[in-house]
């Protein structure tokens, strides 16, 4: 398979689902990959066999619910939205992210 | 993910497994849509929304990994893994199986004894509700529990605090009407037995208040057990007759299979009710005998009703109970004292039981030492999976440094120890099943009066105390061990190569302090050991005052021979003539009772003179013999003569005593030619004169061997007993006279029955506890002893292996081989002596411990200690030279050419 854009690293998917969740409200998994290609002006891409089981996952872990409802086009779709749990792991993901980034550009200006 | 989720998500997986679908097929379609709108084909579409969502199925596996099927399945790989290791060191897993299954299956054989002796409740319904009416004040089983018929009518007929009340005596029937006995045990029963422990019928019915009525013809019921051993198990039994001691009985029903009765480890094989003793036994039944305690009462509460307010019910009526019941022979002091004692109720859930008193703290010695045995094979087990560790510590420092989840690991090593204790489990099990039978065989005797009835059924408690026991030792053994072999740091390991030249000890200590363990808990096995088969040894070289071996004895029963009991004493007579011309005996003699019989005769000796202290001090043993009887027994003769043909009926009563009761009633001075006389409810017999004076003989207690006992001369018997006893001496197998025996004794008179046991065999059922203990323990000290001599040699021989390059350094720079022997034997010895005095402490407990069960040795005798100390040190050091030698014969170039 080409990889044009970048495949998102490891872990930070979670990251970029909470927050489109938090900005955009509740959306269906089609539309997350959507948002993540456009908003990133394509230069993420989310790997569409790795969104659903994370996807489950953060249910699971009571970061996300789910309801079944209707598109547009009036297909069938399930909707995930963030929950209050959610946002807290989001906060915390941003957190670390921001650390992550300020650090590796520390050691890629200074260094 | 959490586990309940996975648990969850098994019930959910066929939603969760729809909702997937729907998912994807949602995706795939508005990929398709947006390809389209940029002018792809349909078929084209389809396609590449496929290929960019990745292979279908295998996302939806993985959206399903939250499934428990994963979890299962990974459990399952583990278990397969283990299998497979386990499979490639063969010797490992067998020596390991072994260990842990003796050890598991000890545990499981005495606690099956244990809880069918001690700790199960009976198995009847609402075993809480029953209680038993007991005269002993400290709650003991004993004297006190027994009532006399009267009193229990008494009893019965007055009591409001019961339900329903029952009274049982236990006796034998003899199955046949003449020639060898065939004895059955036997009990009598009160009308409302079977009510009482709410027992149903397996056949035919049981009795009712009206079968127990005075002058009652009698009906018997059957065990079920007995029912299926003598008759099959068929219904026509029921309605037939049965002929118990010459007299028969209709077969009115048999008891149901769980009820084994309210004597632990004893069980009837027939019922009859109490009335029915009239007919067994004629004039000489005990129904109206006020002083002939014999029998044992037992009820249901009435609702609402705790024992403390059923004693106090009880209580209540005893006076009247006990006024209406006082033995009139007795003086009016004794009278005075019997109407004022009373009843006490006692919680009666696990029932009465001799076997429990008998067994039960035995039993739990038992377990403890089992337990023990455990421990060391724990330990040993322990080491072997240390050391195994150790051999795959590069394969787990690997695995942890390419990301292995270290609690990953730590599941999979367990999982091996889990299987290794599940295999011990299940040869555990086997093993129970064959040691409970071999265990019932030792503290059985072959006699009916002591066989021992259990239920040993494996059950629901058996398996769940055998699993328990099966994950405590996989805790043990396996946590600790799992745990060291993945705290690696992985970059040291790897660096390391296992190479080092000397090598760290930190790892191995724990081995060692293992191994410390076990030689200090073998020292207090074998220490326990040591007390107890030297008091089996002490009471088995203990001079009876006899000499057992080469003596049959014969029990000869008139009472189905319909003689008159003016006539039994010269038939008795014609018996023993008839014995006396028999090939290959050389002496022939009968008493009245024989040495730890079940029977025993005390009366109260008035002496002129001799003023007793207490009551008990008046009160000495008796029996009555006929001449011969001590040189047949090699009882010595130490001053006067044995009873001879002038001592006649009508003569001068003659009697012989013993040492001790010379020394008791006279001191030093000679009691020959002294009289005394018998108290005889309330007066005495005529003057009996002392003829002489033999050594002290065992009577009944095997541990006491100088009870006072007069011995009285058959030929002027009072009151001659239907049942006499004859002594044979031969110089062969006293077996060997049995056919010859019942022969001539039947040409005598053809309706005796007859009873035959070699006096050693006598002996040896007396030592039943004493055997059972001595022979355990001695196994558990072997056992245990082996154990920890195996791990100490394990243990010595790895470090070693371990140690070669180090060893062939110090060989290469010169030390002599005779240094490095001493070396590593300076280790075991270190091991070793550490363990001893550890284990001397704990064998100062446990001897403390047995000491009840002690005969002839004190619990702190240093012999015993010191023997032990001795064996286990030798033992050791034998098992650290193998290894010191291969030390020693290190070849340094191959050890350092093997960096």
């Amino acid at each position: 398979m080409a990889r044009g854009k970048n495949d998102i690293l490891q872990g930070t998917l979670a990251l970029l689902v909470l927050r489109t969740l938090a900005v955009a409200g509740p959306m269906h998994g089609y539309a997350i990959t959507s948002h993540i290609q456009l908003v990133s002006a394509e230069l993420l891409r989310v790997e569409e066999g790795s969104l659903y089981p994370a996807l489950h996952r953060m249910e699971q872990d009571g970061w996300l619910k789910s309801n079944w409802g209707t598109t547009e086009k009036k297909r069938e779709a399930r909707f995930y939205s963030i929950t209050p749990k959610g946002r807290r792991q989001l906060a915390d993901e941003e957190a670390s992210w921001n650390r992550l980034t300020e650090g590796v550009n520390r050691v890629l200006r200074y260094a | 993910m959490a586990w309940h989720h996975r648990i969850l998500n098994i019930f959910r997986s066929n939603r969760i497994s729809r909702d997937i679908e729907r998912e994807v097929e949602f995706h795939i379609a508005e990929r398709m849509d947006h390809l389209r709108a940029g002018g792809i084909s349909e078929e084209e579409a389809r396609r590449l929304a496929r290929q960019q969502f990745g292979n279908e199925t295998a996302q939806r596996e993985r959206v399903r990994s939250m499934d428990i099927a994963e979890w299962v399945e990974s459990v399952a790989g583990d278990i397969r893994y283990a299998l497979r290791s386990l499979r490639h060191s063969p010797v490992f897993a067998i020596v390991t199986i072994a260990s842990l299954g003796l050890g598991i299956g000890a545990n499981t054989t005495i606690f099956t004894l244990l809880d069918a002796v001690v700790l199960r409740p009976l198995a009847v319904d609402r075993p809480d509700e029953l209680a038993y009416i007991t005269m002993s004040t400290t709650g003991k089983s004993g004297a006190g529990d027994y009532f006399t018929n009267p009193l229990w009518e008494q009893v019965r007929d007055r009591q409001d605090a019961f339900r329903s009340l029952a009274a049982f005596g236990e006796t034998s029937f003899n199955l046949t009407d003449a020639g060898e006995a065939r004895h059955v045990v036997g009990w009598y029963v009160s009308g409302d037995f079977f009510t009482t422990f709410a027992v149903a019928p397996e056949a035919g019915r049981l009795f009712t208040r009206s079968d127990d009525v005075r002058g009652c013809g009698g009906s018997a019921v059957l065990s079920h057990r007995f029912w299926k051993r003598e008759y099959g198990g068929r219904p026509e039994a029921v309605g037939s007759v049965i002929r118990l001691t010459g007299h028969p009985f209709e077969i009115a029903g048999v008891a149901e299979e769980s009820f084994r009765g309210p004597d632990v480890g004893r069980e009837a094989d027939v019922y009859l009710p109490i009335c029915a003793q009239a007919v067994v036994q004629g004039p000489a039944n005990t129904l109206d005998n006020r002083s002939s305690w014999w029998m044992r009462v037992i009820g249901r509460l009435t609702p609402g009703v705790d024992t403390r307010q059923a004693s106090a019910r009880i209580a209540a009526i005893a006076r009247a109970s006990y006024e209406s019941a006082v033995p009139q022979h007795w003086r009016a002091e004794e009278q005075r004292e019997f109407v004022t004692r009373t009843f006490y109720v006692r919680p009666a859930l696990k029932g009465f039981s001799d076997v429990r008193d008998q067994y039960g703290s035995a039993l739990l010695a038992l377990m403890a030492g089992v337990a023990l045995i455990l421990l060391i094979a724990c330990a040993n087990v322990a080491n072997l999976l240390l050391s195994r560790a150790q051999t795959r510590h590069r394969e787990l420092a690997i695995r942890l440094a390419i990301g292995a989840d270290r609690r990953r690991l730590l599941r999979q090593l367990l999982t091996e120890s889990m299987v290794l204790a599940a295999a011990g489990a299940i040869v555990g099990l086997v093993v129970a099943q064959f040691g409970t039978r071999a265990l019932v065989a030792l503290i059985t005797t072959p006699d009916v009066s002591g066989t021992v009835s259990l239920d040993l059924a494996l059950n629901g408690r058996l398996l769940g105390f055998t699993i328990l026991v099966a994950t405590i030792t996989v805790t043990l053994c396996g946590l600790v061990p799992a745990w060291r072999a993945t705290r690696v740091n992985a970059q040291m390991a790897m660096k390391a190569q296992g190479r080092g030249v000397v090598e760290g000890h930190t790892r191995f200590r724990l081995g060692k302090a293992l191994v410390v363990a076990q030689v200090a808990l073998s020292l207090v096995l074998v220490v326990s050991a040591g007390f107890l088969v030297g008091t089996f040894r002490n009471l088995t070289r203990l001079d009876p005052g006899f000499d057992a071996s080469g003596v049959l004895l014969a029990t000869v029963d008139l009472r189905r021979a319909n003689v008159a009991a003016d006539g039994r004493a010269s038939l008795h007579q014609q018996f023993l003539d008839r014995v006396r011309s028999l090939p290959g005996v050389t002496h022939a003699s009968s008493s009245d009772l024989i040495p730890m019989g079940r029977g025993s005769w005390n009366d109260e000796i008035i002496i002129d003179g001799f003023t007793p202290k207490t009551r008990e001090e008046g009160v000495t043993w008796f029996n009555e013999v006929s001449p011969g009887y001590f040189s047949t027994m090699r009882t010595r003769i130490l001053a006067g003569r044995d009873f001879g043909t002038g001592d006649v009926a009508g003569g001068e009563r003659v009697a012989i005593v013993n040492e001790a009761w010379s020394r008791r009633f006279f001191g030093e001075r000679s009691p020959l030619g002294r009289q005394f006389r018998l108290r005889d409810r309330r007066t005495l017999t005529p003057p009996y004169t002392i003829i002489g004076v033999v050594q002290n003989a065992v009577y009944q207690n095997l541990r006491a061997t100088d009870e006072p006992t007069a011995y009285v001369a058959q030929s002027q018997s009072v009151s001659p007993v239907a049942t006499r006893i004859i002594e044979l001496r031969t110089n062969g197998d006293p077996r060997s006279l049995i056919p010859g025996l019942r022969t001539a004794l039947a040409s005598v008179h053809s309706a005796v029955t007859l009873d035959f046991k070699p006096l050693e065999q006598q002996l040896a059922d007396a030592l039943q506890r004493e055997r059972m203990l001595a022979v355990l323990s001695g196994l558990f000290g072997s056992v245990a002893l082996a154990l920890a001599i195996l791990g100490l040699y394990g243990v010595t021989s790895y470090s070693v292996a371990r140690r070669r390059n180090e060893l062939g350094v110090r060989i290469a720079l010169g030390a002599v081989r005779a240094r490095v022997m001493r070396l590593v034997l300076g280790e075991v010895g270190f091991v070793v002596m550490l363990g001893i005095v550890i284990g001397t402490v704990g064998a100062q407990f446990a001897s403390k411990q047995v000491a009840p069960f002690l005969y002839g040795t004190e619990p702190a005798d240093p012999k015993v200690y010191l023997s032990a100390v001795m064996l286990l040190a030798t033992v050791a050091f034998i098992a650290g030279l193998i290894p010191a030698w291969k030390a020693s014969r290190v070849d340094p170039i191959e050890a350092l050419r093997e960096q």
